[in-house]
């Protein structure tokens, strides 16, 4: 039965041929270590929460009479519902954990640079995308700390002259966080993101695919210097083929993520579930502390040491361009960072001020 | 290029520096302010017994209210006594429904506007029906104060304001009746509490809590002994029930732990799975 039909396909499209050249006969760097596996953990984190996302979509109903009750509900009532909310939540912060590692170990190899400034562009763009996956996630069970994190959030854009309230107003869908914010927010999350993120992905993969695997500038020489007229593929022919080496090391990286997940779930239930967060939304009763999620943190404290509001969100976009375009901005060819102290000090002093700035938003 | 794009993302961000002072009540308050304080702030009824210009014996209402359960609880001045808050002009006029300070016959009827089980059973009791016949019986204020009205509980029944009128053996039972039942109550108030702290919004039993102590408590104002001693087993069956229910929730959050553990020794094991086949390989 399963030969006929391995048969009837192969006939078609060609599955050997196909997976001969994807997997078996795919090479990648001999060099390649663990750190090249976020990626790939990423795109199973977002599969996790496609999966977990439509089993809450089953019962979640987004309307603020009901969208608290609801969630509620899933947690009680509906069988393993509370598995597949932890997941969901759990997930939606690994995600960003994974992805934002993954750019990490990526800018600390310098495997941004020519040729792959457009992968870095793509990728950027996705870590966007997720972080507004969280953000417009975080208001759906409509508890106290998710209102009111957004009622904060929204009136950012209102520090920006002439255009900041029709801003604001178009988030919100009116002067305050509503049912339309809920509405929105919503739409967004489940019909708007996830088309988009596909589209990214897709995009990012491509240009994996079509430039090839960089290899990492430590141990064995870097890439070629040479002039870059024309394209070339790093194919790695003298590299080890991705499957069983790699795609274990993949796995075992999904494994990781797995176990991290579920012992955030065994023993830390409530790492993302503060007291305000069992509390439905109180339009009339502001929590003693608002802040919004910890990858969302360092912003938000940013934001509130700057005493000029406009100055603060003018500074949170050149950082968010210079983030983006990174590849456009350093464009040394040495892409081994301990041959770059100016540049190494520069990504520690970063790296060490968004963790205080974390830290202090917490606070 | 990039010095371009660099020299441009400094002059876009140049009108910053120039609007720096921008909208300052916005500066100030961004972030920081309680969105809604306004709500109390607005309020004339707070704004003028706080002022200088009010009876000394009056200025102290507005601290003692924003100590109260009714605080606590978002009712407000104008709930009990009506009038409108928002208008300072006609805020005490009859026509805004203003009723200001009940005389002490008036008083089961004032409060009994929300409390509507409670007055009836009050009105029906040697208490009510003494106020009724010489107007000096003891009405909601004479236990439970005015303004600064605290959450009812157990301690409000004691010899001194009791025996001001009648003997206290009578009201001992009824308080030893009340003990049992509060303190189950407050048994079940941890629960509920511990409940929320693992994560869950207990709404089913917090509403049956609430309904049973407000049952209770409303039959509690008959102040007929024999009656509060004969349903006193019914009421503590009722939370008994409320509390198996808490307890089942914590072995279901028990069973869940145990399930999620579970799931991530399988993960664990798979990954030393690989990880072994990995190295195998590598060999």
């Amino acid at each position: 039965m399963w030969e006929r039909l391995n048969n009837w396909l192969e006939v078609r499209i060609g599955v050997d041929d196909l997976i001969r050249s994807q997997v078996t006969e795919y090479r990648v760097p001999k060099n390649i270590n663990i750190f090249y596996t976020f990626g790939f953990v990423a795109a199973v984190g977002y599969l996790i929460q496609v999966l977990s996302g439509i089993m809450l979509l089953i019962y979640y109903v987004p309307h603020p009479d009901h969208a608290f009750r609801s969630v509620q509900d899933i947690m009680l009532k509906v069988p393993y519902g509370w598995l597949f909310r932890q997941m969901h939540v759990m997930g939606s912060n690994l995600m960003i954990a994974a992805i934002g590692l993954h750019m990490l170990t990526v800018f600390a190899m310098g495997n941004y640079k020519r040729p792959r400034e457009l992968t870095w562009v793509g990728g950027a763009l996705l870590f966007s995308v997720t972080i507004a996956f969280g953000f417009s996630g975080y208001l759906l069970p409509w508890t106290q700390l998710s209102y009111w994190a957004t009622t904060v959030v929204t009136s950012i854009p209102t520090a920006v002259p002439v255009v900041g309230d029709f801003v604001a107003r178009v988030l919100r869908g009116g002067e305050q966080v509503t049912g339309a914010t809920l509405s929105r927010f919503f739409a967004f999350h489940v019909s708007i993101l996830p088309p988009l993120f596909l589209l990214l992905a897709g995009f990012h993969l491509f240009l994996v695919k079509r430039i090839g695997i960089s290899a990492t500038p430590f141990g064995l020489p870097a890439e070629e210097k040479r002039p870059w007229t024309e394209y070339h593929k790093k194919s790695h022919v003298d590299g080890y083929p991705y499957y069983p080496r790699f795609f274990q090391m993949d796995m075992l990286m999904v494994m990781v993520y797995l176990a991290v997940m579920f012992f955030l779930i065994t023993f830390l239930p409530n790492i993302f579930f503060p007291a305000d967060a069992t509390i439905p939304a109180d339009p009339f009763k502001t929590p003693v502390s608002v802040r919004p999620e910890w990858y969302l943190l360092a912003q938000y404290q940013l934001l509130k040491i700057i005493p000029n509001k406009f100055f603060g969100i003018i500074i949170q976009l050149v950082l968010f361009t210079l983030f983006l375009l990174w590849p456009f901005f350093d464009t040394e060819k040495e892409k081994n960072i301990m041959k770059r102290p100016m540049l190494r000090v520069l990504f520690l002093f970063a790296f060490i001020l968004w963790v205080i700035l974390m830290f202090w938003g917490r606070s | 290029m990039r010095y371009l794009v660099l020299s441009l993302m400094m002059i876009v961000s140049l009108p910053s520096f120039a609007a720096a002072g921008y909208q300052e009540d916005f500066a100030r308050e961004f972030l920081s302010k309680t969105w809604m304080g306004e709500r109390i702030e607005e309020n004339a009824c707070i704004d003028c017994h706080s002022s200088e210009q009010m009876k000394p014996s009056f200025r102290d209402i507005p601290d003692e209210w924003k100590k109260s359960w009714h605080a606590q609880n978002n009712i407000s001045c104008n709930d009990c006594h009506g009038g409108d808050p928002k208008d300072p002009s006609v805020s005490m006029t009859h026509q805004r429904g203003f009723v200001g300070a009940p005389a002490p016959r008036q008083i089961p009827e004032f409060c009994g506007k929300c409390h509507i089980g409670i007055l009836k059973n009050y009105l029906e009791s040697g208490h009510g029906k003494a106020l009724r016949s010489t107007g000096k019986g003891p009405h909601c204020v004479v236990c439970h104060g005015s303004h600064n009205i605290q959450r009812a509980n157990i301690e409000i029944i004691n010899e001194q304001r009791c025996t001001k009128c009648h003997s206290y053996e009578r009201a001992k039972v009824m308080k030893q009746a009340l003990f049992l039942v509060e303190k189950k109550a407050g048994e079940i108030e941890d629960g509920i509490k511990a409940l929320r702290r693992a994560g869950i919004y207990p709404a089913e039993q917090e509403r049956a809590l609430f309904n049973t102590e407000v049952e209770f408590r409303t039959l509690f104002h008959t102040v007929d002994v024999s009656l509060v001693n004969e349903r006193t087993d019914e009421f503590t069956r009722k939370l008994g029930a409320i509390e198996k229910d808490i307890q089942d929730t914590f072995i279901e959050l028990r069973s869940r732990r145990n399930f999620s553990a579970f799931l991530m020794m399988l993960f664990i094991g798979m990954g030393i799975t690989i990880y072994l086949l990995h190295q195998t390989k590598d060999k």
